[in-house]
């Protein structure tokens, strides 16, 4: 018997937590607190919930083992990993041959940077980049919208310059629930005397922490934003000497804010005027600012307007390029970052190199030995549309459940019935496999080792603490052995050939300029990790970007004015009198398929329930408990009510963690193509247990019995 | 000497739940610390306080509740008769009764935990420090301390602003 201390990053949310996994023989037996590990994301070694419930889903019973084959429908054969592999090769060169956009890739931010590499690696190198990945649905705005002002998509600041902040604006974002951990270093500057400003719909539990607390309407954020711009210019209360030597387009800003005065401002977000004055005032004479955003804020049509506004807001202020200041969007998923730095986007090569660049594509054709697309690819929801026109017939999902995390889910159903060919890679049965035509089982992060990209650009090593079960194999093995079955047998970074994710992240240093420091030794030494970008080996990796200049083509700050205001596209009206919102729980992850594996979890989370403000309930007579449809445009979802004063008058949230994404909207951002989850107009009704359980039976099923037959 | 024990700061609890879940699973599936939520406002963690008069050590017929070196109240299952007497009398309902064996269960302050000189898991994992380990007259001295310096601070601003004549 050998006892091992394996040191681990969670794989839950974005802040990337340390721990240790105590193993034996391979197997699981508990865990131990990062208490030793000086630098680290959570300090003291300090976990939530899902952290110290890591283990359990690893021992699900449903966890698939072998490689599957559809005979029909949801049910499906055993075959062996040759098979399995030969087959998935075979048709993608089918596909390829005939017109490679016809292939769709998913990459996923739940697994490490390797496997995200090979897969966009794998689409392009068949000549396609439709490649994507789930950091679509939640910070494409982000990535787009923080390019254009300061020349990179990337967090500009760590935690620990949270925890240096004297005020920080938290918007669209329920820190504490989604990052419990995180929220500590809020609560350390907090107590330094910090201010705290949240501006939110519902009055969440970091509402609670507030000293300004402004609920808008879902989907006003423009109008808010440009409001507490408005009051900062007008009293003169912006940095001029930063302004004048570090940004341009400062005069636009000026004219487009004019009409957004408090009061206007009163009008359309519903927050009143002396609190949006009060705000501008605190976060603009503060000295030191930190703005930290998630969901709530780019899961709208507008998003990449509300996140430019942010950037201009904090640029305006000076707060940038210096210690205990920036801007933080939190990310969802342990490795959103690092897929999006790997490249698991459309648009570019690793390290957002335009695929449009000819220079930059020329290196990669150099490098990989073949010739490359130019064009663009499908997003996520294009694909889905594309698919439906007969474009796009086949879909190499890894890691990633669309079932139920897309917006309009139904018509996602409805795409997958018609694709030709699915795979799906992933660790347990999800409601997305029962369409698959090839499944193959992944090893879990836990289970196999590599390098992970957090919120804050720090790049950490993950080792494999226990043995995958059954025939599961890590993912980049998988995508290797495809590739190299494809037909990629070439020497080095031309081909497939690899033995460790070890020789794949070298291959990564080689070509991706931000980490071309971050070497597999380097990490394996420093557990603490490196942050990116890190463009040599004896580079100690940076904390805060752009010090001296910022990474636009003339070194400044594009500073950003939007004079027009939008709500979301979908405003209650007399049929639909309501504006639906979605949230999380602290408890849950994502599409559920880890977390309701978890007894402890399941336990504490067992259901949604949708919040409505008692007077609205009063109106349509919902007690507390109560079973009620909500009915979009798009779908219906039956739900159970919690009469709350949490939510403005008008507006519902319902948590999406249980497939409420059927009911909605899908109308897309037009700059980074993320749907508009956050807003939409509905109706309540109140009906039956009996007609809620014969409703739920028509949604998918989140746990699905996945059926093996013979032969 | 004063003995060590969970304190806990409720203003900063943000209701997460990781200390019940850490809980669990240092005691085989069973939660000995409970989170309440308050009007949807405030949270409030509670588990054992491991009194300095302790009703449930006084009442327990059998002295299965006993103290060790640390002070903590631990329950001896061996001469636990499930008289659930305990129970009745802790006025926060901590002592839980095991419906198999029949004997009591509660908050040990992971005494496994503590013979290899590691904190509680609860207030090992709480993210926002709501939870903490230590002996009161030193919290008192501590949170004394944070006070006059504070207040100090203040002095010293007042007077800055008074000699620039703001």
């Amino acid at each position: 018997m050998s006892e091992r201390l394996v040191p681990v990053v969670c794989p839950y949310c974005g802040v990337g937590c340390r721990l240790y996994i105590r193993s034996v023989d391979g197997y699981p037996v508990g865990i131990e607190y990062a208490k030793d590990i000086p630098g680290i994301a959570n300090e003291l070694g300090k976990l939530c919930p899902k952290g110290n419930a890591v283990i359990e889903y690893l021992l699900a019973k449903d966890r698939l083992k072998k490689p599957l084959k559809a005979k029909e429908q949801g049910k499906f054969v055993e075959i062996s990993w040759s098979e399995a592999i030969r087959e998935v090769a075979e048709r993608l060169k089918d596909y390829a041959k005939d017109d490679p956009n016809q292939l769709m890739f998913f990459g996923s931010a739940r697994t490490f940077n390797e496997p995200n590499y090979l897969i966009q690696k794998l689409a392009r190198m068949l000549g396609t980049n439709n490649v994507d990945h789930c950091a679509r649905l939640c910070h494409a705005p982000t990535v787009t919208g923080l390019k254009a002002i300061f020349g990179a998509g990337a967090m500009t600041n760590t935690y620990k310059d949270i925890e240096e902040a004297n005020v920080i604006f938290i918007i669209g974002h329920n820190y504490a629930e989604t990052h419990p951990v995180g929220f500590r270093y809020v609560l350390k500057a907090k107590e330094r005397g910090a201010k705290i400003i949240v501006a939110d719909p519902r009055f969440t539990r970091t509402a609670w922490f507030a000293d300004i607390f402004l609920q808008h309407y879902p989907g006003t954020d423009i109008a808010l934003i440009n409001g507490l711009i408005h009051i900062i210019i007008k009293e003169r209360l912006y940095d001029e000497k930063f302004v004048r030597e570090r940004c341009v387009g400062f005069d636009e800003v000026v004219k487009a804010v004019e009409k957004f005065t408090p009061e206007f401002v009163e009008k359309v977000t519903g927050v009143p005027a002396e609190l949006i004055i009060q705000a501008a005032r605190t976060f603009a004479t503060a000295g030191k600012g930190v703005i930290t955003w998630a969901m709530g804020l780019t899961q709208h049509t507008h998003g990449t307007e509300n996140v430019k506004l942010l950037g201009t807001l904090s640029a305006i202020c000076g707060y940038q390029g210096k210690e205990g200041c920036g801007c933080s969007p939190m990310r969802g998923q342990n490795n959103v970052q690092g897929a999006c730095d790997m490249a698991a986007l459309p648009n570019v090569f690793p390290g957002y190199q335009a695929v449009t660049d000819p220079e930059k594509r020329k290196f990669f054709e150099e490098f990989w030995g073949v010739e490359l697309n130019g064009e663009v690819g499908l997003t996520t929801i294009e694909a889905a549309y594309a698919a439906e026109k007969g474009k796009v017939k086949a879909y190499y999902i890894m890691g990633e459940n669309p079932v139920i995390s897309e917006a309009n889910a139904n018509h996602v159903v409805h795409v997958l019935q018609k694709l030709e060919f699915i795979v799906v890679q992933d660790i347990v049965p999800t409601p997305t496999m029962e369409f698959a035509d090839i499944v193959l089982p992944a090893a879990a992060m836990l289970e196999n080792e590599g390098s992970l990209t957090n919120t804050e650009r720090r790049v950490q090593w993950s080792f494999q603490a226990i043995n995958p079960p059954g025939e599961a194999r890590p993912d980049w093995w998988i995508l290797s052995e495809i590739g190299k079955a494809v037909g990629f047998d070439g020497q080095g970074p031309k081909g497939f050939d690899y033995t460790s994710p070890e020789d794949i992240l070298r291959e990564i240093n080689a070509c991706t300029p931000q980490y071309r420091g971050i070497t597999p030794e380097r990490l394996k030494e420093n557990l603490a990790g490196i942050h990116w970008p890190c463009p040599s080996p004896d580079h100690p990796g940076t904390r805060v970007l752009y010090k001296d200049k910022f990474l636009t083509p003339d070194g400044k700050a594009h500073l950003v004015a939007v004079s027009e205001y939008k709500g979301p596209v979908e405003l209650p009206d007399e049929e639909y009198p309501f504006l639906l919102t979605t949230m999380r729980y602290v408890g849950q992850y994502h599409t559920v398929t880890m977390t309701m594996r978890t007894q402890a979890l399941r336990k504490r989370w067992p259901e949604p329930l949708a919040e409505i403000h008692p007077e609205d309930a009063a109106k349509l007579g919902i007690k507390d408990g109560d079973w009620v449809k909500i009915v979009t445009r798009r779908g219906e979802y039956p739900i159970k009510a919690k009469v709350t004063r949490t939510v403005k008058k008008g507006v519902i949230a319902v948590p999406w963690h249980w497939g409420a994404n059927v009911l909605t909207n899908d109308a897309l951002d037009p700059i980074a193509k993320i749907p508009e989850t956050k807003a939409c107009a509905c109706k309540v009704i109140k009906i039956t247990e009996e007609d809620a359980r014969k409703l739920m039976d028509k949604l998918p099923q989140l746990i699905p019995k996945i059926e093996i037959v013979r032969g | 000497m004063a003995r060590k024990t969970i304190f806990i700061d409720f203003s900063k609890c943000i209701e997460c739940r990781a200390c019940e879940v850490a809980c669990e699973r240092e005691h085989d599936g069973r939660s000995f610390i409970s989170v309440f939520e308050w009007q949807e406002m405030a949270a409030m963690a509670l588990n054992c306080r491991h009194c300095e008069k302790a009703p449930c050590v006084e009442v327990c017929p059998t002295n299965a509740l006993y103290r060790d070196e640390d002070g903590a109240v631990l329950l001896a299952p061996q001469k636990c008769i499930g008289c659930l007497m305990c129970g009745i009398v802790c006025p926060f309902g901590i002592p839980e009764l095991d419906l198999i064996n029949k004997i009591m269960m509660k908050c040990d302050l992971c005494a496994h935990r503590r013979a290899e000189g590691k904190l509680p898991a609860c207030v090992e994992t709480c993210p926002t420090d709501a939870l903490f380990y230590g002996d009161f007259n030193e919290i008192i001295r501590e949170r004394r301390k944070k006070f006059t310096e504070k207040a100090i601070e203040l002095a010293k601003t007042a007077e800055r602003i008074k000699l620039t004549g703001v």
